[in-house]
């Protein structure tokens, strides 16, 4: 069914999938320090998977949605930090095996792309309030 | 089909009943337009109730703490705002009509 005021649902959508990927990468980002012994697993990068929300072949979509969140590799980076409260016996601890610089980076693409649907959203409704002035 | 992230989505609120599209011929009884016009504004002022009475679920789940993602409020409160704007236009443009016809000199 195609709604009357469709494309503000949709950019709603997308800002839905943003938002859920600002708060994955706010997750990784406060455990980019996050260090487990070498006996448990390292703590998981957080990845959001986005999918498009289809509404069958010669129809425009509904934008879209978050299909789930995956999580990385639970091996991590062994550090040697002997003086570690969790170090082994080898004097080994588990780091996550994420790089904050990756995660700024991807807070930055995540905050534009919020922007950019918020922006397609402003411009429809400007859009449909000067449709609404026809003939007035 | 996924269900959209917004709670309701505004359907048309100008949906005309089923009389005024009907073939002609079909049912003469139904024909009358009057009534039909007097059905179209009650189906779009139902469609404008449950539209609004969605973004005041919305508001007061975010006056709550309840709200889980601001663009939801965002939407239908926008949604709800253009489609009672386009009622208000439709009304105003049928009074207007009727008065047209009203003044016509017979």
């Amino acid at each position: 069914m195609s709604a009357l005021f469709n494309s503000l649902s949709i950019t709603g959508s997308g800002m839905g999938v943003y938002k859920t990927w600002i708060d994955a990468t706010a997750d990784n980002v406060a455990n980019v320090n996050t260090v487990t012994s070498t006996d448990e697993p390292a703590f998981q990068q957080r990845f959001v998977l986005a999918s498009a929300n289809e509404n069958g072949a010669g129809s425009i979509g509904n934008g879209a949605r978050v299909a789930g969140v995956q999580f990385g590799d639970a091996e991590g980076r062994l550090v040697y930090d002997p003086a570690h409260p969790l170090a082994d016996e080898n004097g080994m601890v588990r780091h996550p095996d994420m790089v904050l610089s990756d995660q700024m980076t991807n807070l930055i693409i995540a905050q534009r792309a919020y922007q950019a649907n918020v922006t397609v959203f402003e411009r429809a409704r400007d859009a449909y309030l000067r449709g609404l002035e026809i003939g007035r | 089909m996924i269900p959209p992230i917004s709670a309701a989505t505004v359907s048309s609120p100008i949906s005309l009943p089923s009389a005024v599209t009907a073939t002609p011929g079909a049912d003469p009884a139904s024909q009358e337009r009057g009534v039909d016009f007097g059905k179209a504004v009650t189906n779009a002022l139902e469609n404008l109730q449950s539209s609004q009475s969605a973004t005041d679920a919305l508001s007061e789940k975010a006056a709550t703490g309840d709200l889980k993602a601001i663009e939801d409020y965002m939407v239908m409160a926008t949604e709800t705002q253009l489609a009672t704007q386009l009622t208000v236009a439709v009304r105003n443009k049928a009074v207007e009509s009727f008065n047209d016809i009203m003044r016509m000199q017979i």
